[in-house]
């Protein structure tokens, strides 16, 4: 990534935005996946997003109560953050650019639920502004 | 020429758009307190504002990013949500304070209590958010905002001595009668409403929402240097403006109708219609303002998409969050406080949260990896540091200062 053989993931990765190719908002990297490597370092196996990684990072009770909201509201038996491999990832600068769209990651699943519940019943909703 | 036009309509809606409900209740209130006395303190505001908004608008055309997504990217989860919630919070007391504002207005021209207003204004604030496009809306309420020119054609009509006039703005004297508490305390409340958290939100969203990118960094530095001091200027109007009409008849601002008084009386009728149009203009556009920066800074926290760039249905979160804050809005003004007094306590507040914006971004304006060779310059860097100092002092200062006084009773 660069010459220098250090990165520094705080300053250059986490807390970003994750865009899609066309520039659409998906999520800010809330978190990261990191497994050992061979030579002793760490590799970024995954982005990970949502309150479920929001949540440990947040101090004390505030994040306690985010991670327990947000267990209740899953499904499943065992939730975990949303994960993007990192893979998907095709450029990182001011933004990390994936290369697929929210909808195609299924991800955020607030919005969707904002949208059919709310949004969607407003009229002009699917309509560009004038 | 299509450029030049685009230009001169930019510099047009930033003078129009300069000045909201707070610089109106801010310069009244301290011109008829304080004379000319402190009109330094808004020039030093103008600076302030201008070096900043060129700074935000500059890593928004070159990066894309929103002021809060930079917040949280420097600041992390955990500093970037305690500054989210009190900017937020002060946008939204900002908000409530607009939208009196306006309602307060449309009773001047009505003589039809202020509250039965709300409900309309609010869904009619609502309505222009979701349906008018950006630029539309930055446009029509920038221009109309421009009848506030009025304040200045009054002042020429009052004709005083132009030498003391500027003598007194130049070598300012706090008026004998009243505490040095007192007069800092509304220096601060004036450097608040020129310098308001949510204007750099506004500023630096409004270039994603109108793509601009690094080639429209000349255009935007001409908005901001050549638009926000004249903009500036018509806040001094006002304060002269109530100097020379208000404070020899001993009439203290506490209505919309006291800052308006000075253009019917050198003006007259004409004229106060017209200053109330620009109050409509200027309050309603600042409600709007307010409104979308909220959603902006919500969802850049988060990471959401946002923006009236995107079909409502694909910013779902954006614009709840617009929807609830309006209703906290609307709710606050209909507990029937009075709105010039939030207003009051909305711009201290905001000069409380003003280093919470301004720090990061400066921070970020200075990072080359980021910014490539639109990094800042030594001369944004030496004033921007200086800036960030006296906000800093400002900051600390304006809640002893509230308590001493007692809100500059």
């Amino acid at each position: 990534m660069t010459d220098d053989d250090t990165f520094d993931l705080r300053l250059r990765l986490l807390d970003r935005q994750v865009v899609d190719p066309d520039g659409a908002m998906i999520c800010k990297v809330d978190d990261v996946e990191l497994v050992p490597a061979d030579d002793g370092g760490y590799v970024v196996t995954a982005l990970l997003a949502g309150p479920l990684a929001l949540g440990p990072r947040l101090p004390g009770r505030l994040g306690r109560w985010t991670v327990a909201l947000a267990r209740r509201w899953a499904d499943g038996p065992d939730p975990a953050p949303r994960r993007i491999p990192f893979e998907r990832v095709t450029e990182l600068g001011s933004a990390v650019v994936l290369d697929r769209t929210r909808d195609q990651l299924g991800i955020a699943r607030l919005e969707d639920w904002v949208r059919t519940h709310v949004i969607d019943r407003i009229p002009g909703s699917r309509h560009e502004s004038e | 020429m299509k450029r030049i036009l685009s230009v001169f309509l930019g510099v047009l809606t930033a003078i129009g758009g300069f000045v909201d409900i707070g610089d109106l209740v801010a310069n009244a209130l301290a011109g008829a307190r304080f004379g000319l006395s402190l009109v330094w303190v808004t020039m030093l505001g103008v600076v302030g504002i201008c070096l900043f908004a060129e700074m935000s608008g500059r890593v928004a055309a070159v990066t894309r990013r929103g002021t809060f997504d930079v917040i949280r990217e420097r600041l992390g989860p955990r500093a970037g949500l305690i500054n989210l919630v009190a900017s937020v919070l002060v946008t939204v007391l900002t908000f409530t304070a607009e939208i009196g504002g306006v309602a307060l207005a449309l009773e001047l021209a009505t003589s039809v209590n202020y509250l039965l207003f709300v409900p309309v204004v609010g869904f009619a604030v609502w309505l222009v958010i979701w349906r008018l496009k950006f630029s539309a809306l930055e446009n029509v309420f920038g221009l109309l905002g421009l009848a506030l020119i009025v304040f200045a054609v009054a002042l020429w009509k009052l004709g005083p001595d132009w030498s003391e006039f500027l003598h007194s703005i130049v070598a300012p004297r706090k008026p004998a009668t009243e505490d040095l508490s007192t007069y800092l305390y509304y220096g601060v409340a004036l450097f608040g409403a020129a310098l308001t958290p949510y204007e750099v939100f506004f500023f630096s969203s409004g270039a994603v929402e109108e793509r601009w990118t690094a080639k429209d960094i000349a255009t935007s530095r001409v908005n901001v240097f050549l638009g926000f001091p004249l903009g500036g200027l018509l806040s001094v109007a006002i304060a002269g403006c109530a100097a020379l009409v208000l404070m020899p008849q001993g009439i203290e601002v506490d209505t919309l109708g006291q800052v308006g008084l000075p253009v019917a009386v050198a003006v007259g009728k004409l004229g106060l219609a017209v200053a109330i149009l620009g109050f409509v203009a200027a309050t309603f556009g600042a409600a709007l303002e307010t409104g979308l920066s909220t959603g902006y800074s919500v969802a850049q926290y988060f990471g959401w998409q946002w923006g009236k760039f995107v079909k409502p249905r694909q910013a779902a979160r954006f614009h709840i969050v617009v929807l609830l804050s309006l209703m906290a809005a609307i709710a606050g003004v209909l507990t029937t406080a009075d709105p010039i007094k939030v207003t009051e306590y909305s711009i201290v507040f905001s000069a409380v949260a003003l280093p919470l914006t301004y720090f990061p971004i400066l921070v970020v304006a200075n990072d080359p990896v980021y910014m490539g060779e639109h990094v800042n310059g030594r001369l944004s860097n030496v004033l921007g540091t200086l800036f960030l100092f006296i906000i800093g002092i400002v900051a600390v200062a304006a809640i002893p200062l509230m308590l001493i006084t007692a809100a500059g009773q």
